[in-house]
């Protein structure tokens, strides 16, 4: 019945992109793709299929999504983010440019938190975007930073995306955390320095005292044990990932509130209500991806593009990398992350043993790529919430966000070439994550070849 | 910077396009949300609990199947309470532009794709819930159609709010009227806010 696997694959796409285009929600068009294409190209049964969205989410990785959703949650609604921004203002608002630098040390701080881009843009823009209209930055210059600096929470632990890459391709969630750690500094700090040279001047502020910053630092304290917490817990081996984030939400609840907001309790249980239905939007979104990575699987589409790479790069890992970055770029304009890590994990499984590519490198090098299509056309979320946000019409924020490319292009293409940027803190504090064991002799580690 | 009084929000209803909605479904809604809320507890004390036996060398090896089970199921009913509340996942609001029956052919379209998926999850999911009688978790030896249950069972509630909202939108029309003449992007940001993710 598979007379034609390709026109099967080309027909499943075509389906799930048109039905999306005209505003079939993704999980929902996927699944309708899924659907038609196995009852006309396949004797696959739509049981087998429907059995296909349980086996996509029955995994226990991602248990650390709603833990992790609902910690960002309870930082934002309990105002306890203010303490953050803060700091980043005793940090760095005394720069030139010095609300915008404080938005991108903020975001760092942020999103060792939350892991959500979005929560980033919504805490940055309830207190910092006034800020920064007072002090008569470009609203357009405003979102496109606020933005920009929210994809960093893709990238840092606890990123979801990393998550979810880790749980579907089987790879080191400790290991993508720490590789995609150097990432997100480097956007940070990229951010910073566009920032200074070309933002807006704003107005000159003093630099705060010593007492001043070492009160700011007592003050925003209890949240910034949380990301220590996680990455801490997970690198002891005292935690998974999936206990990380449970352990966090419960010093957040137990430590954090009680000190720093007693009467956020009050709203408690509906922060649970709300996280309890927020976290099956993007798990809906993995069951329908996974049966429709599974479909493209069976059709042997990965091997098929394989083909097509490996015709174009041979087996050059740089090479191979480079093209799923270019790939992924013009995919992450029109697909969410989560969906695109799935669909395409059984490609990039297949092109990960071509290239012989190093598991963790290549995750982060995807989790980065996916993370800028969060400020690219046409659907970059980070960049319509930040526009809508700030108050500025959509294409004059997108405008004012290509210089702000330039950063991101900078930074994937050094951690392409120069996989060591990405690998050093995971071979330095966990090494276990590369693959890497003890040697028998009691002296060093012994780590696959790549 | 001032510490801006922290709002209350109790509203747990989702308050969008209340002319698609039947006031008879709110109490589904409202309970299916607080479901939701308890799944999520209940995964989280599985997790908690896994951790805290596990250090004091008495692991509760139960813990596991306690947590996927809130999870999925969990999953599922707010995947399907999601229909209702509108805040799925979209990547275009290019019929939200529309007017007239053109938007009226392209929403119609829309739920019938969901309604279709929605009966193959009740019938095909059915199937597989029979089916998992014959598969067990361990270590329990529970039969998997616990989990499998999730699925046809949600399929039915996204089929009724599909058909509560084809039904109130042939009546009152599907455009709400706070969306005419707005930027595209300004819909898909407000719906990204809603769904606050």
């Amino acid at each position: 019945m598979i007379n034609n696997p390709g026109l099967a694959i080309l027909f499943m796409a075509f389906v799930s992109v048109l039905l999306g285009y005209f505003g079939v929600p993704v999980a929902f068009s996927m699944m309708a793709g899924v659907f038609l294409t196995v009852v006309l190209f396949t004797h696959i049964s739509l049981a087998s299929m429907v059995g296909q969205l349980f086996n996509g989410i029955n995994t226990l990785n991602l248990l650390a999504v709603p833990f992790f959703l609902l910690v960002g949650e309870l930082m934002l609604t309990s105002n306890i983010t203010i303490r953050l921004i803060n700091l980043a203002q005793a940090l760095v608002g005394h720069f030139r440019s010095g609300l915008a630098q404080v938005v991108s040390v903020f975001s760092l701080f942020f999103a060792g938190i939350s892991g959500s881009s979005t929560a980033d843009v919504v805490a940055i823009s309830t207190v910092l975007m006034p800020e920064m209209k007072r002090e008569g930055y470009d609203p357009a210059f405003t979102a496109a930073l606020v933005a920009a600096a929210a994809t960093i929470a893709n990238m840092v632990p606890p990123s979801i995306l990393a998550i979810v890459y880790g749980s579907v391709g089987n790879v080191s969630i400790g290991g993508l955390f720490l590789g995609g750690a150097t990432p997100g500094v480097m956007v940070a700090l990229g951010l910073m320095i566009y920032s200074y040279f070309f933002g807006p001047v704003g107005i000159q502020k003093s630099r705060m005292s010593l007492g001043q910053v070492a009160i700011a630092v007592k003050r925003a304290a209890l949240p910034l044990v949380i990301p220590v917490i996680i990455v801490g817990g997970i690198l002891t081996g005292q935690f998974t990932p999936v206990e990380a984030g449970a352990v966090a939400l419960v010093y957040v609840i137990f430590v954090v509130l009680p000190i720093l907001n007693r009467g956020h309790f009050r709203v408690l249980a509906y922060d649970f209500i709300l996280a309890g239905a927020l976290y099956a939007l993007p798990i809906t979104a993995v069951a329908a991806a996974s049966a429709f990575g599974w479909v493209l699987a069976f059709l042997r589409g990965p091997d098929v593009v394989a083909g097509w790479v490996q015709h174009v790069s041979g087996d050059n890992g740089t090479k191979i990398l480079f093209l799923i970055v270019v790939i992924l770029t013009i995919v992450g304009d029109f697909l969410e992350g989560i969906p695109a890590i799935i669909i395409f994990m059984p490609l990039f499984l297949v092109l990960q043993k071509l290239g012989h590519l190093q598991p963790v490198h290549m995750g982060v090098c995807i989790i980065v790529t996916l993370a800028f299509g969060n400020i690219t056309p046409p659907y970059g979320l980070a960049l319509l919430l930040s526009s809508s946000l700030a108050g500025v019409p959509w294409p004059r924020a997108l405008r004012a966000s290509f210089p702000l490319y330039i950063v991101f292009f900078t930074i994937i293409a050094i951690i392409i070439f120069f996989p060591d940027v990405v690998l050093w803190l995971p071979r330095w504090l966990f090494p276990q994550s590369l693959g890497c064991f003890p040697s028998p002799t009691g002296h060093g580690l012994i780590c696959p070849p790549v | 910077m001032h510490e801006p009084e922290p709002e209350l929000h109790i509203e747990v209803v989702s308050r969008s396009a209340r002319h698609l909605k039947w006031r008879a479904l709110d109490p589904l809604e409202r309970v299916l949300m607080w479901i939701s809320g308890i799944c999520l507890l209940g995964f989280t004390l599985s997790e908690l609990g896994d951790v805290f036996f596990r250090i004091i060398l008495h692991p509760w090896l139960n813990a596991q199947e306690f947590a996927i089970t809130f999870f999925i199921w969990g999953a599922f009913l707010g995947g399907a309470t999601a229909v209702r509340r509108d805040t799925h996942f979209k990547i275009s609001a290019v019929v939200e532009k529309m007017q007239g029956r053109r938007r009226t052919f392209f929403e119609v379209l829309r739920r019938v794709v969901m309604l279709i998926v929605a009966v193959i999850l009740v019938y095909q999911g059915y199937i597989n819930y029979l089916s998992g009688f014959g598969s067990f978790m361990t270590p329990s030896g529970k039969p998997i159609a616990i989990l499998y249950a999730s699925i046809p069972v949600a399929g039915a509630l996204i089929f009724i709010f599909v058909v509560e909202q084809l039904v109130n939108g042939f009546r009152n029309g599907y455009a709400p009227p706070q969306q005419a003449g707005r930027e595209t992007a300004a819909i898909l940001a407000e719906q990204a806010l809603e769904r606050g993710i």
